[in-house]
């Protein structure tokens, strides 16, 4: 078992040693700059190292807007599609989804202020509270996803291996969320990237332990940020996969991303409500 | 011939009472004819009071919906889910070949769905209240009632909401101070809450209200109101239906508070049972069952449920302190306290002291509660008048918020306390439609075009990680920033303008008519042609290629259509066994008899009688036998129903308030078990005592002899 894992741990070097490499060479221009290959098992130091990476990488220091594409499969029924806008404003933590299609869809959105998560529906009028399991659009997708990433802040993590993910080497997270913390779902397993260190799945748990939802991140794009000074990464796609309803399942694309300065008084309910009106 | 009855008659009777063995088997039948006659006659009475329940409530007499549909129709769910029905988009068509069938008197559309409604807390509702009152001074649109106040009038309902919301602020930090008082109590305080609490208490706070009311709103709602955590969720269950028609063909419906949906305009009434049980102020709904159940005869004392009422109604008082402002408070205090003799100065422990009933005091404190409590407070958590907003998951897989109107309660006479009756509100067809949310043909193609113009590809769950992380899978890519204008991005504007209208709008029969459904009750001018009629709307529905399925009442309330049906089966095998006993007995018997009877028979055999008198003879015998004692059976049997039905037999819970019909069940002899009591005995006597009989006539005179000999 021992020469196993040493020989695993070996092959893993070796293979990041040449996507490196490679990277020296220029034959792989999609590894960002600055990322040192995975080695096989982490201390716990290096897990949390990886996750502030991962938030690092995905926080803007100013503002963000989206154009994203939503789209749910689910077994005898028509696919629901639906067109929408993110705005974040990372620094105050807000989040806002503003509904632009289809028709019927228009003006309604999600604003999460302060730890509240809020829905409106300009037909009623009415803003109800939601939850963190809220699920978007009646969809399978989470406020956390479209959200900034927090990984570091709410989760514990723990190594679980490594794991080949089609052509890709890949490093696994066990994480946990911390005491106190809401989040959609308590435990989540991550699998990275060794090379560039992309999240290219992630499973996660109920509190049972039950698997609910496995996600995939096949695209990954970055775009320069002024008020940051460096480049800002979005997952371009995102397929969920329900584990419970195994026939359902959502996509998420990012049409376009947006980086300029929202107004000042844009996160309130105020603002949203004046878009249907 | 007659005089042969007459005389095998006279032989039967001479001989019932000679064997000890004949009374056995005379008490056997009596005991059979008696279970069945009294058991057959309740389970009649039973079905026929379920049948009213079902076909005065729901069903009509028969239910038809679309042959097509994934599940059958089970009006009253299956296994607590609603029955996949398949939209029915051509009523029009449907009604008028279904009116044209002899004995069809309406047919009502209909659709049942249910609908999880949820409320904010207390604070959620007050600052709902205010936000709308603070739209509407600023011409922001909103319902007809705040925007038809004038200025002046706004300003003091503003005023008295910010009363209220510093009232509630006072209890909150005063809770607050008690749990920091306490060791234990004080870890589960949060900071973040005490310093918000800290700064909504302050004058200044309150005196910026007027220079930014939106945003002093906002801070309310987002570090206030989730201090209180008492949410309410209500599951509402509804038909949506043509109110009119259903009003009209279903007459033991009745409103029971506010009225009728007005003809052809969108509203609901909801059940009074699920308005009294479910949106209630808890403490009210309490005191009125333990007052119930005082008048039946129950006490306090003695009971763990009254004793759980009165604890939870002295340690729930925050319901009602936290939906009072400072005056009101005030108005309470003195009031409770005069009333109690009391000099206790914090409302809470008044109440506390109010509610602590006993067998003795009741009567009094519930009076004075209701005296002095629920005019100051909200005893209903929707009020007719009030517009509700449904939330639903529509067929389209969108969701759908709905406003509607409630105009009042509605109950059916009889079944006022039957939660399978009264579990199920009624809704306009209109707003039904728009939250079932059937996937128009213009709205199929808007999101083909989406789809189309995003161009996604689809993944298949299996082959997932091969596709998109295989061979030439290239994760990172470079972004370029696009333009994204909300405004040009949402076309349609005004709409909540325009669904407010919606609540006004009249609509013809002709727009309730043209649109979807999902099943339609047939009413029978006369209720015994129901097969009839089933097998017409087949026909019906086959020629003109309608699609649908015809099913009585009985098969569309589902398993509960079933439950009498289940009893009735229990009944007959239960008689079976009974008289499957007696057969054997009455067989042996017979036989022993007949053995006995050798010189007898043999003599009567000798001096002429032929062997189809003696057959006549034995069987007559166990007829007799039967019909007398069977008889007897069936006289007890119906005069226990006669007595039984000077009284009626009492409900013994609310789910058997459906089965009854009401409060008491009113068993009724009929001739059906009577009837078929006496095929069975008939039967029974006679297959029992034809191969004895068969015996007697092969005795020939000489082996009478013999024997005697």
């Amino acid at each position: 078992m021992r020469i196993l894992s040493t020989v695993l741990v070996s092959s893993l070097v070796l293979l990041s040693s040449f996507a490196v490499a490679q990277e020296k060479e220029g034959q792989k221009p999609d590894a960002p700059k600055g990322a040192p290959p995975i080695p096989g098992a982490l201390s716990k130091d290096e897990m949390l190292k990886l996750l502030q990476e991962q938030d690092d990488r995905q926080r803007n220091g100013g503002d963000y807007k989206a154009l994203a594409y939503l789209e749910q499969k689910e077994k005898d029924k028509a696919d629901v599609v639906r067109e929408l806008i993110i705005f974040r404003r990372d620094a105050d933590d807000k989040l806002m989804l503003l509904f632009t299609k289809p028709k019927s869809e228009e003006g309604k959105g999600y604003l999460r202020l302060d730890k509240n998560l809020w829905s409106y529906d300009p037909g009623t009028g009415k803003w109800e509270r939601a939850t963190e399991r809220e699920r978007i659009g009646g969809t399978n997708s989470r406020r956390s996803d479209f959200d900034e990433s927090r990984l570091a802040e709410e989760f514990e993590p723990k190594f679980c291996g490594t794991e080949k993910l089609g052509k890709f080497e890949t490093v696994c997270l066990e994480l946990t969320v911390k005491p106190g913390i809401d989040v959609a779902y308590p435990v989540i397993k991550l699998w990275l990237d060794t090379v560039n260190h992309n999240q290219l799945k992630r499973q996660e748990f109920a509190l049972s332990g039950r698997l609910m939802r496995t996600a995939y991140y096949p695209k990954w794009q970055k775009l320069f940020s002024e008020s940051k000074k460096s480049d800002v990464w979005f997952p371009g796609e995102m397929r969920f996969f329900d584990e419970v309803e195994k026939s359902n399942s959502t996509l998420v694309l990012m049409k376009s991303v947006d980086l300029s300065n929202l107004e000042n008084n844009m996160f309130t309910k105020a603002w949203l409500e004046s878009k249907s009106r | 011939m007659i005089s042969r009855t007459v005389l095998l008659l006279r032989i039967a009777f001479r001989n019932l009472m000679v064997s000890p063995i004949n009374l056995l088997i005379g008490a056997l039948i009596l005991f059979g004819t008696l279970v069945f006659v009294l058991l057959g006659g309740l389970l009649d009475s039973l079905s026929r009071s379920m049948e009213r329940s079902v076909v005065g409530s729901l069903a009509g007499h028969i239910q038809i919906y679309s042959a097509a549909s994934k599940d059958d129709l089970a009006l009253y769910g299956q296994f607590g889910n609603d029955s996949d029905l398949k939209a029915i988009t051509e009523f029009p068509k449907i009604q008028e070949a279904i009116s044209k069938i002899d004995g069809v008197q309406m047919v009502v559309p209909m659709g049942v769905s249910g609908a999880l409604i949820t409320s904010g807390n207390i604070i959620d509702l007050t600052l709902e209240r205010l936000r709308d009152l603070v739209r509407a001074r600023a011409g922001q649109g909103g319902r007809e009632e705040l925007t038809s106040l004038s200025k002046e009038e706004l300003d003091a309902q503003i005023h008295a909401e910010i009363l209220h919301l510093r009232q509630i602020i006072k209890v909150l930090r005063g809770d607050a101070d008690r749990a920091m008082a306490d060791m234990l109590s004080a870890r589960a305080v949060d900071p973040h809450n005490l310093e918000a609490l800290h700064r909504v208490e302050k004058d200044e706070f309150w005196d910026g209200f007027e220079a930014d009311p939106l945003g002093t709103l906002e801070f309310l709602e987002n570090r206030i109101a989730p201090i209180v955590t008492d949410t309410t969720l209500i599951f509402l269950r509804y038909v949506g239906t043509d109110l009119d028609k259903f009003q009209h063909s279903f007459d033991r419906m009745k409103v029971m508070k506010g009225q009728a949906v007005p003809a052809g305009q969108r509203g609901m009434l909801i059940s009074d049972l699920i308005h009294e049980e479910q949106m209630k102020l808890k403490t009210a709904r309490r005191l009125d069952k333990i007052k119930d159940a005082l008048a039946n005869g129950r006490v306090i004392a003695t009971d763990d449920e009254l004793k759980r009422f009165v604890k939870e109604n002295r340690s729930q008082t925050r319901d009602i302190v936290l939906q009072l402002d400072a005056l009101k408070t005030a108005e309470m205090v003195k009031a409770l306290q005069d009333a109690l003799g009391s000099k206790e100065t914090e409302l809470d422990h008044l109440l506390s002291a109010l509610l602590d009933t006993t067998d003795e005091n009741f009567q009094k404190r519930y009076d004075l509660f209701y005296a002095l409590v629920t005019p100051r407070v909200r005893l209903y958590r929707v009020n007719v008048g009030d517009v509700l907003t449904i939330k639903a998951f529509t067929r389209s897989g969108y969701v759908r918020n709905v406003n509607v109107k409630v105009y009042g309660t509605f109950a059916f006479s009889g079944l006022e306390k039957s939660m399978l009756a009264g579990s199920t509100s009624l809704m306009d067809l209109m707003s039904f439609r728009d939250l079932y949310g059937y996937l128009t043909a213009d709205k199929a193609e808007e999101l083909k075009e989406i789809q189309k113009d995003t161009g996604a590809k689809t993944v298949s769950r299996e082959n997932a990680e091969a596709e998109l992380f295989g061979e030439g899978a290239e994760v990172v890519a470079e972004a370029t920033p696009g333009i994204i204008d909300p405004d040009t991005a949402i076309t349609s504007t005004g709409r909540r303008l325009r669904e407010d209208d919606l609540i006004k709008r009249v609509y013809s029969q002709k727009e309730l008519d043209d649109g979807v459904m999902l099943n339609a009750a047939v009413m029978l001018k006369d209720a015994r042609q129901i097969d009839r009629v089933i097998k017409e709307i087949q026909r019906v529905s086959d020629e003109q290629n309608l699609g649908l399925k015809a099913v009585s009442w009985q098969k569309a309330s589902g398993l509960l259509g079933q439950i009498i049906n289940v009893f009735r089966v229990l009944l007959f095998v239960a008689v079976a066994i009974i008289f499957f006993i007696a057969m054997i007995i009455i067989n042996n018997a017979m036989m022993m008899a007949t053995i006995q009877r050798t010189q007898v028979i043999g003599t009567m055999r000798a001096i002429g009688a032929q062997r189809g008198l003696i057959l006549a003879m034995v069987l007559i015998e166990s007829v007799v036998l039967g019909v007398l004692f069977g008889g007897i059976g069936m006289l007890t049997g119906s005069g226990v129903l006669g007595a039984m039905a000077m009284k009626g037999i009492a409900a013994p819970n609310d789910v058997m308030y459906f089965f009854f019909s009401g409060p008491r069940l009113i068993p009724t002899v009929t001739t059906g078990p009577l009837v078929i009591a006496l095929v069975i005995i008939l039967f029974v006597t006679v297959a029992s005592t034809f191969i004895p009989a068969w015996m007697a006539t092969r005795i020939s005179p000489l082996r009478a002899m013999q024997a005697d000999e």
